[in-house]
């Protein structure tokens, strides 16, 4: 998909999940990016894991960090440099927090997934050339590195290593940075033999979006636009007590937030297709 | 006729290597001929398509010495990036040759490069992928395609160029016998009907070499000989007939005048009636796999396979790009687990990737073998002398001391496969073992994996060559789409003119140069009588 009305839908969720405060409104935008993230071609499962980890980790964590909150529900044993005293902000303020990483996380992940590597490198090729062709090769050479990892472990699990240990592991890199180089240097000879820097390149022109995707970028700047306006506006409180959730700016930013989430899946999901 | 490569007794030396991998090369290639290059492994032939392309001494540095004329351009005055827009070369490893992420702009690449106007790069890319049949290959990933289709897409980057001379290097090593038929068709017809003059350095001769205008033969960096394919396989037939495609081979060990050159005029020369093949060995299997299935994401690669690997036996596992073969080893082998199925295994198992650089782990040969006995704690003075009886096996017990990615690739691929038969696996599974190999290579490696199976290992060969599964195995299992459809078959499969069936097959119903050899020399016999 074309970059644009992706990067912008993403972004506003990445906005979202990181700057607004209610936490209804924090939910939507994490909800909207998981489901951008279920959407896109796999492989997408690293990325659920690493989202929905980091944010178990977040909520668990959190309340024996904070030392805030005025509605304890629990205490615990004194232990050196944990807060033991449980409140109930604190348990919601991690919920959220979690929430927070899981929208963020998956806005990315859904843009990496959905968008058109080539045409992200091809815009970035307009500002600098030179920086979109390395990002390019390391972005080629990382399947291929991961191949060659994998390939690697096969060799050394048949000959019956036990890689869960720390040095059978490590000693795997030398080989994988031999090879790594040995890769870069046939793929730099084939770019050389294909003419890479012969003179100056063709500027690839930007390619029309087409009607569905520019329906998505209409959607995507309504969200940016709902977003910006909430931000300012919605100032909800987890510290020293909860504030109301359901105020008229924050039920708001929800329906606009879901509103827009399910129309641009529904575009993203009849553009895959 | 104007000439579109000439060489003029051209010598390259790499940086510190010992001896030129050139030495006095004289050859001249004339606008529209489709020119053979054969030879053994490590003969030069990569060396000339590289010099023809400039990237020796451009790219790779060292000593060159004499002329290399490439479309009119000297390639002392022009560097690659100048010749580029006259000639192409597609390399033998299509994965590394790829640069962007999507096929379509793959293509694209070289034409952006040449500084194409915008409009001109969507057409020319959209004709030279249709022209290799990749239309429908356009917007997937590079990285997801399977080998035949990555070497599709990489022909048709270069054909987008437009060039006048096109150079392949082994285009066929990673193609199932299909797709490597299609591409050396694709060739030929791009030769023949666009006029583009082609230099094809091939191990896999039995469709090509008749389609050649000529032949030429390299020798330790030398021109050893160039002429027709007929002057060729004469030439040939009394010292490097390995070289030449099996029938021919055939033919000149039985000493019959006439040597044909393909299956047609194999069958018109040769004998009437073929002998009957053998019939399936028998023996307990080893392993036995029952309903397996494995899927790779979204991909089934694997849908309720049953097969097993006969102890004592050499078992050829033949099969389509992605028809699930490799998956199936890996799970043999206990390196994969089965999403659904089962799996029986009697003693230790052993998989031989690929790509044998995988296997190169250590600083030295020998402490590469040794690695495996390690990791099953054999002690060390045992550990030192089963490590020193499998490189003598191998033949690489002169090379102990060296570096494994110092070996040639022959000598890498043994090592491979030593280190990993050091541990006495009961069943041992090679991944295409044959890549980039020259027939003499293949057939003392074929030798090699019968002489495993004599010792009472299971070997599993999975393979593109079917004239190296014909001459190593006395078993063949068959794969299309994650399913396995011969079960440990006799040779007869790959005789009965379908899929499978290897050259000698076709040609004398026969499958061994050996059996085909002693056929042809009865044959002889019964007309003198």
């Amino acid at each position: 998909m074309s970059p644009l009305p992706l990067g912008v839908l993403c972004a506003a969720l990445l906005v979202g999940s990181v700057s607004l405060s209610n936490p209804f409104a924090v939910a939507a935008c994490a909800a909207v990016s998981a489901a951008l993230l279920v959407a896109s071609p796999p492989p997408r499962g690293a990325y659920i894991w690493f989202a929905a980890g980091s944010a178990v980790l977040v909520f668990l964590v959190n309340p024996f960090v904070g030392v805030q909150g005025l509605t304890p529900i629990w205490s615990g044993p004194q232990i050196p440099l944990l807060d033991t005293e449980i409140t109930q902000e604190e348990l919601v303020f991690g919920f959220v927090a979690g929430l927070r990483l899981i929208g963020s996380a998956c806005a990315v992940a859904a843009f990496v997934r959905l968008s058109d590597g080539d045409r992200v490198l091809a815009a970035v090729a307009r500002v600098a050339p030179r920086s979109a062709m390395i990002a390019a090769l390391g972005s080629r050479l990382l399947p291929t590195l991961e191949g060659d990892a994998a390939g690697l472990m096969m060799a050394a699990r048949t000959r019956a290593a036990r890689l869960n240990r720390r040095r059978p592991a490590a000693a795997l890199a030398g080989p994988l940075v031999a090879l790594s180089l040995e890769r870069s240097l046939s793929l730099a000879e084939a770019m050389e033999a294909r003419g890479y820097g012969a003179g100056p390149r063709t500027r690839t022109p930007v390619q029309p979006i087409p009607a569905r995707q520019r329906a998505l970028l209409a959607v995507a700047v309504l969200l940016a636009l709902a977003v910006a306006v909430a931000i300012p506006l919605d100032g909800y409180r987890y510290y020293d007590l909860l504030d109301d959730p359901l105020t008229a700016v924050g039920l708001a930013t929800t329906a606009a937030v879901l509103a827009c989430g399910a129309a641009a899946l529904v575009l993203v999901r009849g553009g895959r297709r | 006729m104007s000439s579109a490569l000439r060489f003029e007794d051209v010598s390259y030396r790499y940086p510190d290597a010992a001896r030129p991998s050139l030495d006095g090369i004289t050859l001249e290639v004339a606008e529209g001929e489709l020119v053979l290059l054969l030879g053994e492994s490590g003969c030069g032939k990569t060396s000339l398509l590289r010099a023809a392309l400039a990237l020796v001494p451009h790219f790779h540095g060292g000593e060159l010495s004499g002329r290399v004329v490439t479309a009119d351009l000297d390639t002392r005055e022009h560097r690659p990036t100048e010749i580029a827009a006259r000639a192409g070369l597609v390399f033998q490893d299509p994965e590394s040759q790829l640069v962007m992420r999507r096929a379509g702009h793959e293509v694209e690449f070289g034409l952006e490069n040449l500084g194409c106007p915008p409009i001109e790069i969507e057409t020319r890319a959209a004709a030279a992928l249709a022209a290799v049949g990749a239309s429908h290959l356009a917007d997937r990933e590079n990285g997801q395609l399977s080998g035949g289709e990555q070497q599709r897409v990489a022909i048709a980057s270069v054909l987008a160029m437009g060039q006048r001379l096109l150079l392949l290097d082994e285009p066929t090593s990673q193609l199932d016998p299909v797709a490597a038929e299609e591409l050396l068709a694709l060739v030929t017809r791009i030769n023949r009907d666009r006029g583009v003059t082609v230099v094809v350095a091939e191990h896999r001769t039995s469709r090509i070499f008749a389609e050649a205008d000529r032949v030429v033969v390299m020798e330790a960096g030398r021109i050893g000989f160039d002429g027709t394919p007929a002057e060729a396989a004469r030439h040939l037939a009394g010292g490097a007939a390995w070289l030449l495609p099996p029938v021919t081979q055939a033919f000149a060990a039985a000493h019959r005048e006439q040597l044909p050159l393909t299956v047609r005029d194999a069958r018109r020369l040769g004998p009437p009636q073929p002998e009957p093949l053998p019939q399936p060995v028998g023996g307990r299997a080893v392993a036995m796999l029952t309903g397996v299935g494995h899927r790779y994401g979204e991909l089934e690669a694997l849908r309720g396979a049953t097969t097993g690997f006969t102890g004592a036996a050499v078992t050829a596992l033949l099969g389509e790009n992605g028809a699930g073969k490799s998956t199936l080893a890996r799970i043999a082998a206990g390196l994969v687990e089965p999403s659904t199925g089962r799996v029986e295994r009697d003693g230790l198992c052993g998989y031989v990737s690929q790509n044998p650089a995988h296997h190169a782990l250590r600083e030295r040969v020998d402490d590469e073998v040794a690695y495996a006995l390690e990791n099953l704690g054999v002690d060390p003075a045992q550990r030192r002398v089963r490590v020193r009886d499998e490189l003598e096996r191998f033949g690489l017990d002169s090379l102990a001391g060296r570096h494994p990615r110092d070996l040639s690739s022959g000598e890498r691929q043994r090592l491979a496969i030593a280190s990993v038969t050091v541990m006495r696996p009961s069943l041992l599974l090679l991944d295409e073992p044959t890549r980039g190999m020259d027939g003499l290579r293949k057939l003392a490696l074929a030798e090699l994996v019968r002489g495993l199976a004599v010792d009472g290992c299971a070997v599993a060969v999975i393979t593109h060559d079917l004239d190296f599964a014909a001459e190593a195995a006395a078993l063949v299992t068959t794969m299309a789409r994650g399913r396995v459809l011969a079960d440990r078959a006799g040779p007869a499969l790959l005789a009965d003119g379908g899929f499978f069936s290897c050259q000698l097959g076709m040609a004398l119903g026969c499958v061994t140069l050996a059996d085909a050899v002693a056929l042809l020399r009865r044959d002889r016999e019964v007309a003198r009588v």
